[in-house]
């Protein structure tokens, strides 16, 4: 007999969607924008996307498809690679934990649990980064890109509910 | 999850439960070893850094063209407010300029004949390429910026970035289509510099804030704030006397410069070839096929 890996329901659709959302993040957040000022720090693209999913569709986003996101993301960045691995697994290892407060309520509990989030994620990223250079870096920018990463949020969660209720198949 | 008949899926749900229990703390252990390793500069993960540079190059070109037009279409409006005041200042600016103008061609002419009393040859430009900014690195703590340039064009490791206000950083990675340019501003980032009219040297170390530091002034030092830096030529990663930029505080025994480069606003790069090959060692990257000449020495013909 076959043995079958993926359950029959799920189109190959279904299963490279959030991956492909999560690959337009990164690509999203190298982008130059060119906006004075803002050019130094890009928002947390991926991470609204991992947020998303690893809420409403976890199967859809396993922890590899989270790992080769970081991984693309460093390799795009220049940053040591690695980095944004580890900070979207403990994520998602956290979302998952933490799952049944935020399915089925509303946006504002979401987003606030979305604020928490980037707000540890900006900082496991700033201690890695400084235990990795050997100094204090000033952590002004992390600050400012957890600010424009959360109120980036809703656009991108909008964006991200409505690929999954019209392109996803149910399942 | 819908409920499946049939054994098989009965069968690949427990297992992928278990793949997915034991997949967290083996990718944890994975991105942590890959942390470590970065350290030690591995070529394999500068080969996988231009690989995946190279395949999404033409992807961000396409995409940073239209936003190029917007920032353009942004910065018009900007101007659009400011005319009357700006049309003031540039007048003062003009009539000083013209000033200037006229002593720098004394000095030229002077310079002109010192050199040839001296037999003088000058270590000259061997070539430059213009490149266009496709990806600008978004992390928090990164700065550099990806060029759509690469060893195709004869890019090497080691060469130095610049616009027509002053240097902007070196590139050290280069893949086929793309290289990868570290600014001055950057943690990593450590430029020989002397003040202009003091002679002092010093070096530029970038810190991540939009003015790095100079390091390594002796301790009586006369700098003041308005001083020129120009490179120093030691080390052999720049030729001398390009400029950097201008010291902007001296503050609690830090001198900060403000570069002349606008380093937030980088469309278009020269990458220049000074044909000297600086502290990067030659590493085992292979070495750029030799270059087409049709782009070697082209004058910019994209431009602002």
């Amino acid at each position: 007999m076959k043995f079958v890996l993926f359950q029959r329901d799920q189109g190959i659709v279904n299963r490279t969607l959030p991956m492909l959302s999560a690959l337009l993040c990164v690509v999203a957040s190298v982008v130059p924008l060119h906006l004075p000022g803002f050019a130094e720090v890009a928002p947390g693209f991926v991470l609204m996307a991992v947020f998303h999913w690893s809420i409403y569709r976890p199967d859809l986003m396993p922890f590899l498809a989270v790992f080769l996101a970081g991984l693309c993301l460093d390799l795009l960045n220049g940053a040591p690679l690695g980095l944004s691995s580890l900070v979207f697994l403990i994520s998602r290892a956290v979302i998952l934990s933490q799952r049944k407060v935020f399915v089925g309520r509303s946006f504002a509990v979401v987003w606030a649990g979305f604020v928490a989030l980037v707000a540890a994620a900006e900082a496991l990223e700033w201690a890695i980064a400084s235990a990795l250079n050997t100094m204090a870096i000033d952590p002004r920018p992390f600050l400012f890109q957890a600010v424009l990463t959360v109120a980036l949020y809703p656009v991108v969660s909008y964006l991200l509910a409505r690929v999954q209720r019209n392109l996803l198949m149910r399942a | 999850m819908r409920e499946r008949s049939g054994s098989v899926s009965r069968l690949t749900v427990p297992v992928r439960a278990a793949a997915q229990r034991v997949a967290f703390p083996f990718l944890i252990f994975l991105s942590v070893a890959l942390i470590v390793l970065g350290k030690a500069d591995i070529l394999v993960i500068e080969r996988a850094r231009t690989s995946v540079s190279d395949a999404m190059a033409p992807l961000l070109e396409a995409l940073s063209r239209p936003l190029g037009t917007v920032a353009t279409g942004v910065q018009g409006v900007e101007d659009h407010f400011g005319v009357y005041a700006e049309n003031g200042r540039l007048r003062e600016e003009n009539a000083r300029l013209l000033q200037w103008q006229e002593v720098a061609r004394r000095l030229q002419t002077e310079n002109a004949e010192l050199r040839a009393l001296l037999n003088f040859n000058p270590e000259g430009v061997r070539g430059f390429l213009t490149g266009r900014v496709i990806a600008n690195s978004g992390g928090a703590f990164l700065r550099n910026v990806l060029v759509d340039v690469g060893a195709h064009e004869g890019v090497e490791r080691g060469q130095a970035a610049i616009t027509g206000e002053g240097i902007v950083g070196r590139v050290t990675e280069v893949g086929e289509r793309a290289s990868r340019v570290l600014l001055v501003t950057d943690l990593n980032s450590r430029i020989p510099v002397v003040l202009d009219l003091s002679r002092e040297r010093a070096v530029l170390a970038g810190d991540n804030t939009s003015r790095p530091r100079l390091l390594y002034l002796p301790a009586k030092t006369g700098v003041k704030v308005g001083d020129r830096v120009v490179t120093s030529g030691s080390g052999g990663i720049f030729p001398p006397g390009l400029p950097v930029g201008v010291v902007a505080s001296v503050e609690g025994g830090v001198v900060r410069v403000e570069p002349y480069a606008s380093l937030s606003r980088l469309e278009y790069l020269r990458i220049v070839d000074f044909g000297l090959n600086g502290v990067l060692p030659q590493s085992s990257i292979p070495p750029p096929r030799s270059p087409r000449q049709s782009r070697r020495g082209q004058v910019e013909a994209e431009g602002q």
